[in-house]
């Protein structure tokens, strides 16, 4: 009996390996072309690593959000967990004196809360999880709000070592690591991918799949708490925006994450979402360079994000895709 | 007197106002093959389903070796000591192999929280060799595998932890010949160790050779419970149905005229790794049968001519010249395809029987300003699942509550009612009791005689003999023979053609 029910007998090379082949295919077509368009200011090594550096910064969310989407779940408050959970750490940093310990464990906690909210919502509402997040980001708006008091909330220098080297890849790669091992050696990564295959045959096998889909928020939302620390480390400040302003800072994570469901099948999928916010970056600071129009920027990485993606995810046909 | 492993006491189920199983009561010993058959509908995988925790009970007890169990889900049913390898595809896309097996029962391989991977895949590797399963690997993808290696690891998972109880749910029709000698070789194994199988087959020729004591239920009633040895296959009928099953089984005709009239032909089709280069003509008012392994090729002539191949070459063409390369034209000119893999692919489960009967139907159901009435879908899906005895509430009923049997019947309803000129059956009657079968085979018959014709796709190589009046045989994705209807034609002719 053959092994596949499709073309048998080519010799390919690894799944992991043609993964990574094709990402880093990816990095040097995204670099080459801004490197033939701005030669001058664009694409030096020193260049390369502050776009990769800044790139850390929406990975680690990505890597989070990664355990909703696998699952089938979707959450549209992202931004505005990022921005509650960099204000609440910002407070506790400063105003409660905690200094790191305050930022890094105020904003995780703040994270995995929204998370535990998302979640919660979610299974006992019974409504799309799209629906739950997008009401539930209006109300992480106006806490962040009124907990900041309407003020911008500053990261004083003498605590943004996360901001920069080597602080911010130490603390990233840490959140990898941590990524890594759930997705690969706990229950709650088997269970991910159980549940977001088939719901049905997972419940049957005793996972609690409401439970699962909880902790999945929460991680996702723990990741985005730490994502928080690099964004106001990074950025030094945070504005408590309302009416859902913040959904704009849910873009870049969500398109990471669509990297690593359409890598997913050469089993890298927290790699490409590293690799891929990477290319993100590339893009952006690709257009920064040539000095192009706002919207011009964002109508080509738009296009070029859909077109990496189409091209990547390499859907079979006759594959039901929603 | 052999010991009792489980008693079924009084048990009770239904769905809404259908009444699943009524006061079902008989026990089931250690050390045997317990069969469990009836027709479709008849309660048996609603049983099994409450005993392996898929099911809650409405009342009555299961008692496995003296202790009432309440089995919450399979794996609670696994820590009883019962075991279920299902109809359908029951393994996880996204998984390893090792993930599936051991999915549910991942603790012992985790520790501080942590999951020991590697020892995971040595464990389910050294399962896979101890079965003879070998050539499927724990580290890959379950994904990476076929239906059929996928269902051998449903049995490695169902079976490793040394059940008492393993219910095997119509699972050998979903296997080709090689993979039910497997299937059987672990039967034999759990048998010998004293451990009990409930087994679900509608082929009571292997129902007879396989089991030891049968239990017949119909209508979710308790009939009776005979041993094997004692009984033939009339007998097993009778007491299914309720009444003796009379008449021919399939169709009595030999010799009959083919009309030269081609109505389809199919020239130079391939599909890359699947189909090679087939050509043949179908003529109007003929059973064209494909025979073969399950790999060989035969699923994807279906799909090739309803044009729901991929990447498909050559031409499939009307005898009016019209090619087909899409399934909106092949619906268009009156082809009905219904496929082996009936939930995911023929029907909408979480529809209602109306809905999947009047689902091709719609452009000729709604009236001249395209709206359509409610009261006109009711009764085009009323008639044709009457006409089809589908066993049903009402047309307002979910097909996911359907027993497989009923749901077969519902595609056939909705092509019916289209009144296609060409049908494609892949499989029709995979899973299917005795009765409807019959049905079927009743169908198939008054259809060619109608003037349509068929194409009959099977891995039963006796209902091809027995119902079609040409047979193609499929090897390695090509034609390796073509027979015609004969009186003398045996399996064996087939079998020397398949591999």
């Amino acid at each position: 009996m053959s092994s596949s029910t499709v073309t048998m007998g080519q010799k390919k090379i690894t799944g992991s390996l043609r993964g990574y082949l094709i990402l880093l295919f990816l990095v040097v077509l995204s670099w080459g072309i801004f490197k033939v368009l701005t030669p001058n200011n664009f694409g030096s090594f020193n260049n390369m690593l502050s776009y990769f550096q800044a790139s850390l910064i929406a990975s680690v969310g990505a890597v989070g959000f990664y355990f909703v989407m696998v699952m089938g779940m979707f959450d549209f408050s992202i931004g505005a967990n990022i921005m509650l959970s960099a204000i609440v750490g910002c407070v506790f940093a400063t105003k409660f004196g905690l200094g790191y310990i305050g930022l890094v464990l105020g904003a995780l906690l703040c994270g995995c809360l929204v998370g535990l909210f998302n979640g919660s919502f979610y299974v006992k509402l019974r409504i799309p999880s799209m629906i739950v997040t997008t009401g539930l980001a209006l109300i992480y708006e106006a806490v962040a709000n009124y907990i900041a008091g309407g003020v911008e909330q500053t990261l004083p220098a003498d605590l943004r070592m996360f901001g920069q080297m080597p602080g911010d890849i130490v603390l990233a790669v840490a959140a990898f690591i941590v990524a890594y091992v759930f997705l690969n050696y706990t229950k709650i990564g088997t269970y991910t991918y159980a549940i977001g295959s088939n719901e049905f045959v997972a419940k049957n096998m005793g996972i609690n799949v409401n439970k699962y889909k909880v902790l999945a928020f929460i991680l996702s939302g723990g990741f985005l708490g730490i994502m928080a620390v690099l964004t106001i480390s990074y950025g030094s400040s945070m504005v408590a925006v309302t009416g859902m302003a913040s959904m704009s800072r849910n873009f870049v994570p969500t398109m990471g994450c669509f990297f690593g469901i359409a890598f997913k099948k050469y089993g890298i999928p927290l790699q490409a979402i590293i690799i891929g916010e990477f290319i993100i970056n590339i893009i952006f600071f690709g257009f920064i360079a040539l000095g192009a129009p706002t919207a011009i920027q964002d109508v080509i990485t738009g296009f070029a994000l859909l077109i990496i993606i189409t091209v990547t995810s390499k859907i079979k046909k006759g594959e039901i895709v929603k | 007197m052999s010991e009792i492993r489980l008693q079924v006491n009084n048990l009770c189920k239904s769905f809404g106002i259908t009444k699943a199983v009524q006061n079902v009561s008989f026990t089931i010993n250690k050390g045997e093959v317990h069969a469990l058959i009836g027709e479709n509908g008849s309660g048996k995988s609603t049983l099994t389903n409450m005993l392996t925790g898929i099911y809650s009970i409405d009342s009555g007890t299961f008692v496995l070796d003296g202790e009432e169990i309440h089995p919450k889900n399979q794996v609670d049913a696994n820590d009883h000591g019962v075991s279920i390898i299902v109809q359908e595809l029951g393994t996880l896309s996204g998984l390893t192999v090792a993930e599936n097996i051991f999915l549910g029962h991942e603790d012992r391989f985790v520790k501080f929280g942590i999951k020991n991977t590697k020892q995971m895949i040595k464990e389910a590797n050294e399962l896979l060799e101890r079965y003879g399963f070998d050539r499927i690997k724990a580290q890959r993808m379950i994904d990476d595998y076929n239906f059929e290696d996928r269902k051998l690891v449903e049995i490695v998972k169902a079976t490793y932890f040394d059940p008492k109880i393993v219910v095997i749910d119509e699972t050998t029709t979903a296997l080709s010949q090689e993979g039910r000698n497997e299937l059987y070789k672990v039967m034999d194994r759990i048998r010998e160790s004293g451990n009990t199988i409930i087994f679900i087959s509608h082929d009571l020729q292997e129902v007879l050779e396989r089991s030891d004591t049968i239990t017949i239920l119909r209508d979710g009633v308790y009939i009776d419970t005979v041993k094997s040895k004692d009984v033939t296959e009339e007998d097993l009928k009778r007491l299914m149905v309720g009444r003796e099953v009379t008449g021919d089984y399939y169709r009595s005709d030999y010799g009959s005229v083919i009309s030269d009239e081609v109505v389809l032909s199919v020239k130079d089709v391939s599909v890359p790794g699947l189909l090679s280069n087939l050509n043949f003509e179908l003529h109007k008012g003929e059973i064209l049968g494909f025979g073969g392994l399950s790999e060989s090729g035969m699923h994807e002539v279906g799909k090739a001519i309803f044009g729901a191949s991929y990447d498909r070459e050559g031409t499939v063409k009307l005898a009016d010249g019209t090619e087909i390369n899409d399934i909106p034209t092949a619906i268009r000119h009156s082809i009905a395809y219904t496929s082996k893999d009936r939930d995911n692919e023929s029907v909408v489960l979480n529809q209602s029987i109306m809905d999947n009967i009047c689902l091709p139907s719609l452009d000729e159901l709604s009236d001249k300003r395209h709206m359509l009435h409610d009261k006109k879908l009711r009764s085009f899906a009323d008639k044709f699942a009457k006409e089809m005895s589908v066993k049903m509430v009402n047309v307002d009923q979910f097909v996911s509550d359907l027993s497989g049997g009923n749901k077969q019947k519902v595609v056939l309803a909705r092509w019916i009612g289209k009144d296609s000129d060409i049908v494609v059956l892949d499989s029709p009657t995979r899973g299917i009791d005795i009765k409807v079968k019959q049905d079927i085979y009743q169908l198939m018959d008054r259809m060619r005689k109608d003037g349509k014709s068929i194409i009959m796709i099977s891995e039963e190589l006796m209902e091809l003999i027995g119902m079609c009046d040409r047979i193609i045989i499929m090897k390695d994705g090509m034609i390796s023979g073509q027979i015609e209807r004969h009186e003398t034609l045996d399996e064996n002719n087939l079998i020397t053609m398949m591999v």
